[in-house]
């Protein structure tokens, strides 16, 4: 980049896009292009679609960054929340949905042997989340969030009540969300809070 | 749809699970539960955590630039510099039949600058992931309308205000919606809009509605216009 945005923090730099810089939409999508990438393959699971997922959800970046209020959410999380809207609707419109895994997709690792670490670290992270789930909690999320299923496909799917899933759903978004934060605690005691950039 | 149940809805939300009705139903609630707004948000920041446990293969190099080109050959309409203030002339007690919302109110301006229609063409719609991001933010003020569902969304610190339309029918062909903010008799147009859009229409209203100020909505010919005489269609109470 001619000049050097590395050091903003990613809400600075929405407030940026919102002032149609395109250097600053060009600095977001290289800290999250690759996160963004990696979430649409899953949820779409086909590379050209995951690929418009994510020229949709930052085009959606981009149109409505004015609307994005720092004190109210992480720029991370508004992000990767208008990537996986654009990656259900995607799904939804375009192809029956499998749950399972993509067969071994070669993790093709960038260059960038620190953005490696740290998403390494991030995922870890989650994942020991997810394991202190009960398994039913943790099947339902993820098969709303990865499958791009509705409640009520995953009802039938499941063959349980919609009213089970709905609970299940809302009791495992709200464990999640306290072992994420427990987690955050320990991990102050250890380090420095580190920035995505 | 008013039962206690639907607060779980707000984890069914976050990870965009919900589909018909319910989510029709689920954002209307959302419009005017504090609380559900509060825990869709810290739902959204725990679900978007998922999208780190995904194997992250590097997108094509050319992903970036059809980003980049794209964006550049398209201005973000929300980041439009400040337009110079279009006033009109509106019947004080007109304003205030709006304010106690009766519907028969004829809306009497005088002609502006014509050059100024070409703002107008502006029009502030947006799509349903800004519905999320909008009914996310615990300090929005809701102010409750009449003649459609929805409500009248206003910032209390910025006094944005958005037009939050459930259900809203297409406008007539070669006609727009438009929409008014009205304080102290006088009313600014603040953009048109097509509606009709299966998840709820969405309004960024161009003009900041402070607080006593209603809004109000009408049926124009395409184009908009810059004085009306129709009556409104759609009106707020005023805003807190």
């Amino acid at each position: 980049m001619a000049r050097g945005l590395a050091h903003l923090s990613d809400e600075a730099l929405v407030a940026l896009v919102a002032r149609a810089d395109e250097e600053a939409l060009a600095e977001l999508y290289d800290r999250f292009g690759r996160i963004a990438y990696g979430l649409a393959l899953r949820i779409v699971r086909d590379p050209a679609l995951a690929e418009d997922a994510v020229q949709e959800g930052f085009m959606a970046v981009w149109r409505s960054s004015a609307r994005f209020v720092a004190e109210r959410a992480k720029a991370s999380t508004w992000i990767l929340t208008l990537i996986h809207r654009r990656s259900v609707d995607l799904v939804r419109r375009e192809q029956p949905r499998r749950a399972e895994p993509l067969d071994a997709a070669p993790h093709e690792s960038g260059d960038d042997v620190e953005e490696e670490a740290w998403l390494r670290l991030r995922r870890t992270r989650v994942q020991e989340a997810l394991k202190r789930l009960p398994d039913k909690q943790r099947e339902a999320l993820e098969l709303a969030y990865y499958g791009g299923f509705t409640q009520s496909e995953l009802a039938d799917r499941l063959g349980e009540p919609l009213g089970t899933i709905k609970s299940r759903m809302f009791t495992g978004l709200a464990s999640l969300r306290e072992l994420l934060a427990e987690e955050d605690l320990e991990e102050e005691r250890w380090s420095e809070p580190r920035s995505t950039s | 749809m008013e039962r206690a149940e639907i607060h779980e809805l707000s984890a069914a939300y976050a990870l965009d699970a919900l589909d018909g009705g319910e989510l029709e139903a689920f954002e209307e609630h959302l419009s005017r539960c504090p609380q559900c707004r509060e825990n869709v948000a810290s739902f959204q920041a725990a679900a978007a955590e998922l999208a780190y446990d995904v194997e992250t293969p590097a997108p094509s190099p050319v992903l970036r630039n059809r980003i980049l080109t794209q964006a550049a050959s398209e201005r973000p309409t929300v980041a439009a510099p400040p337009r110079p203030r279009r006033r009109w002339a509106f019947p004080v007690a007109a304003a205030a039949a709006v304010v106690g919302g009766v519907a028969a109110l004829a809306l009497a301006f005088w002609a502006a600058d014509l050059s100024q229609q070409v703002d107008d063409l502006e029009a502030q719609q947006h799509g349903a992931e800004e519905i999320a991001i909008m009914l996310a933010d615990p300090n929005a003020e809701r102010i409750p309308i009449e003649g459609a569902n929805g409500a009248l969304i206003v910032d209390a610190e910025t006094q944005e205000g958005h037009l939050l339309l459930f259900g809203l029918e297409r406008a007539p062909e070669a006609h727009t919606y438009e929409a008014w903010v009205i304080e102290d008799g006088e009313a600014l147009a603040a953009g048109l809009f097509s509606g009709g859009e299966d998840r709820g229409t969405v309004v960024r209203l161009s003009e900041p509605v402070p607080a006593g100020a209603v809004v109000a909505v009408t049926v124009e010919a395409e184009g908009g216009v810059d004085q009306s005489d129709q009556q409104p269609i759609i009106t707020s109470g005023p805003a807190a």
